[in-house]
């Protein structure tokens, strides 16, 4: 029964994928102009439109433009399933090399930020589920309905304007500073991403915060609550030994379901600090109108998100026993 | 008449009193604020916002937030602004929410195949990440606000459309429902007639919320610089501000005003829709957005 619900999730992401690709695909043969232009980037185009037109129609043939519609989408299906999305005339390398290593600096600022913020918003939520109304949650969720709000790249610059530009205690952006090897490049990162990390952390806390907070508040009300607390177990051990367990469920896949919202916001913060992941090489890469790229960034993070969809799943039939005995969830 | 009451009531019910009754009540007073500004923008700047002038002015007599990098007095630009990012907001969420509510009514009340097909694509749609997608459409489509309003309407619509499915699942099993049925009602009358006032109170909630959610995709985007170039939202103001080294200048007033406005604007949405939402708690899960 857990298999064939894994199963049924995959069907979807198998569609979603091929529904991008899809769209990808049309994107660049539909509009206006030659399809070219955007593979190779205008400037180039057009010179070779009016120096070398022989070579635009060997280019041509090798992008398969020549071919039926339903031969080229085969093709690039099956590119694309190869991991080969494309040349940069941008960078002048491959797309998945470019993005290859970039991805490695988002995640050393995303992945953190995802795993220290869910403890902590899910101890907070937790905490203040419990208590709805009373002293901590008056504070907490004002608080964290502002930073929630606050969109991270603002957020960001509000941090460099203070604790950069002023106190001058942080670097106002970029990865490592030049000359330091061994040991020290490794602080020297971990100083440079203090402010984009603090960001992310305290933004996504702030999600996490909210849901558990809800979560908690509806599981108290259960019935097992009360028996618990009337066979006279302390109220801390009621609500971390079996009012959080029933509440865990909704945190853990909010987290990964909505990893594309927290990958958004770290992509934005990037920018911010010119952090080299994802979110600098977008804003270049629209910057550049370098569409080969463009199209390459947006298929590895529709990934990345239907892969953290997918562990989502996975986490959710281990966690809810519901589903592990195959009852069926709406 | 009948649905036009529905609304008025939930609207009542959201100001009803309690700490969720004073949230919405705050949110409510944050848009009234934009609003005015938006409306009356022509007469509260004190300059025409495209009019040059001197470039890079801090805070000084005559332009109170200083000037951009052409000149442009940036107060006005803010006021202005108000204007076209509340309009994508607006105008995103409406289509979105007309979209999804259609889907979440057809699916939840016919139930079936229909319900099938329609929740399944809705699935697809909440697969893709949103703010990598409009990226890309819009810098395919060209930056212009209605590229931008059809990228975010085409990636809001599922949420919606699932909140109000839950919603109608409810509905349709309530007696009134029933007995319409029994007294030969069609489909379509029972589902506009009085399934889908019922399920006014959660569309407006979710509303506001996508409302929240556009303005912040619409700033993103045009942070990035895939805004329409030719009009001015608060995201262009970062923009701007970001591309010509306001921050590592320190130039606070250019780009503090902006995200100020972005942030209490999108609270005020947010506060507006939580409050609703947290009406009836179990179909929903998690918070705003």
């Amino acid at each position: 029964m857990q298999k064939l619900y894994l199963l049924s999730r995959l069907g979807r992401y198998v569609v979603a994928f091929l529904l991008i690709i899809t769209l990808n695909f049309f994107l660049v043969r539909f509009m206006p102009g030659d399809p070219l232009i955007h593979l190779l980037g205008e400037e180039s185009y057009h010179y070779l439109y009016v120096h070398e037109p022989e070579a635009l129609e060997k280019l041509k043939a090798e992008y398969g433009l020549d071919k039926p519609l339903p031969a080229q989408y085969y093709a690039y299906l099956a590119n694309c399933l190869r991991g080969e999305f494309g040349w940069s005339y941008r960078y002048g390398q491959p797309v998945f090399k470019v993005i290859g290593f970039r991805l490695k600096w988002t995640f050393a600022l995303l992945l953190p930020a995802i795993i220290i913020s869910a403890c902590l918003g899910a101890y907070l939520g937790a905490l203040c589920g419990w208590r709805k109304g009373q002293q901590p949650d008056i504070i907490l969720t004002p608080l964290s309905l502002f930073f929630y709000t606050l969109p991270t790249y603002c957020f960001g610059m509000l941090l460099v304007l203070i604790f950069a530009f002023y106190l001058d205690l942080f670097p106002l952006g970029g990865v490592v500073s030049g000359n330091v090897f061994g040991v020290w490049r490794f602080i020297d990162i971990l100083w440079h991403m203090c402010l984009p990390l603090t960001v992310l952390i305290i933004h996504n806390t702030a999600y996490n915060y909210l849901i558990m907070r809800n979560a908690v508040a509806q599981a108290r009300t259960g019935e097992y609550v009360l028996t618990a607390l009337a066979k006279g177990l302390g109220e801390m051990r009621v609500l971390f030994g079996h009012v959080f367990r029933n509440a865990l469920p909704p945190l853990v896949t909010v987290v990964a379901l909505d990893f594309g919202f927290l990958l958004a916001g770290a992509l934005l913060v990037e920018i911010v600090f010119s952090w080299p992941g994802m979110g600098t090489l977008i804003y270049d890469s629209v910057m550049a109108r370098d569409y080969p790229m463009l199209q390459g960034c947006f298929l590895i993070l529709t990934i990345c998100v239907m892969l953290a969809n997918f562990v989502a799943d996975v986490l959710y039939a281990l966690i809810d026993p519901r589903i592990k005995e195959g009852e069926a969830v709406a | 008449m009948l649905r036009g009451r529905m609304a008025a009531g939930a609207v009542q019910n959201l100001f009803s009193v309690g700490r969720k009754g004073k949230m919405a009540m705050a949110g409510f007073v944050i848009l009234c604020f934009f609003s005015m500004l938006a409306v009356f923008a022509p007469l509260l700047s004190p300059h025409n916002p495209w009019a040059l002038g001197t470039p890079y002015l801090p805070p000084v007599k005559g332009h109170p937030l200083g000037t951009n990098d052409i000149g442009q007095d940036l107060l006005s630009e803010l006021i202005y602004g108000t204007r076209i990012s509340l309009m994508i907001g607006f105008l995103a969420a409406f289509l979105a929410t007309g979209i999804g509510t259609a889907v979440g009514l057809l699916a939840g009340y016919l139930r079936g195949v229909v319900d099938e097909a329609l929740m399944r694509l809705a699935d697809v749609f909440l697969l893709i990440p949103t703010l990598p997608l409009v990226i890309v459409l819009v810098a395919y489509l060209k930056p212009s606000i209605w590229n931008i309003i059809i990228a975010i309407t085409l990636l809001s619509w599922a949420g919606t459309a699932r909140v109000v499915r839950s919603r109608v699942l409810q509905v349709r099993e309530m007696p009134f429902v029933k007995s319409a049925r029994a007294l030969g009602a069609g489909s379509f009358y029972v589902m506009f007639r009085h399934v889908l006032p019922n399920t006014a109170e959660v569309v407006f909630a979710k509303a506001s919320l996508t409302v929240a959610g556009a303005m912040l995709t619409e700033a993103g985007i045009s942070f990035l610089g895939l805004g329409d170039p030719t009009q001015k939202s608060w995201g262009m103001m970062l923009h701007h501000a970001f591309s010509h080294g306001a921050v590592v200048n320190g130039y606070w007033w250019w780009y503090l005003p902006p995200t100020f406005c972005i942030s209490l604007a999108v609270l005020g949405f947010v506060l507006l829709g939580y409050a609703g939402q947290e009406e009836e708690q179990g179909a929903r899960r998690g918070p705003p957005v």
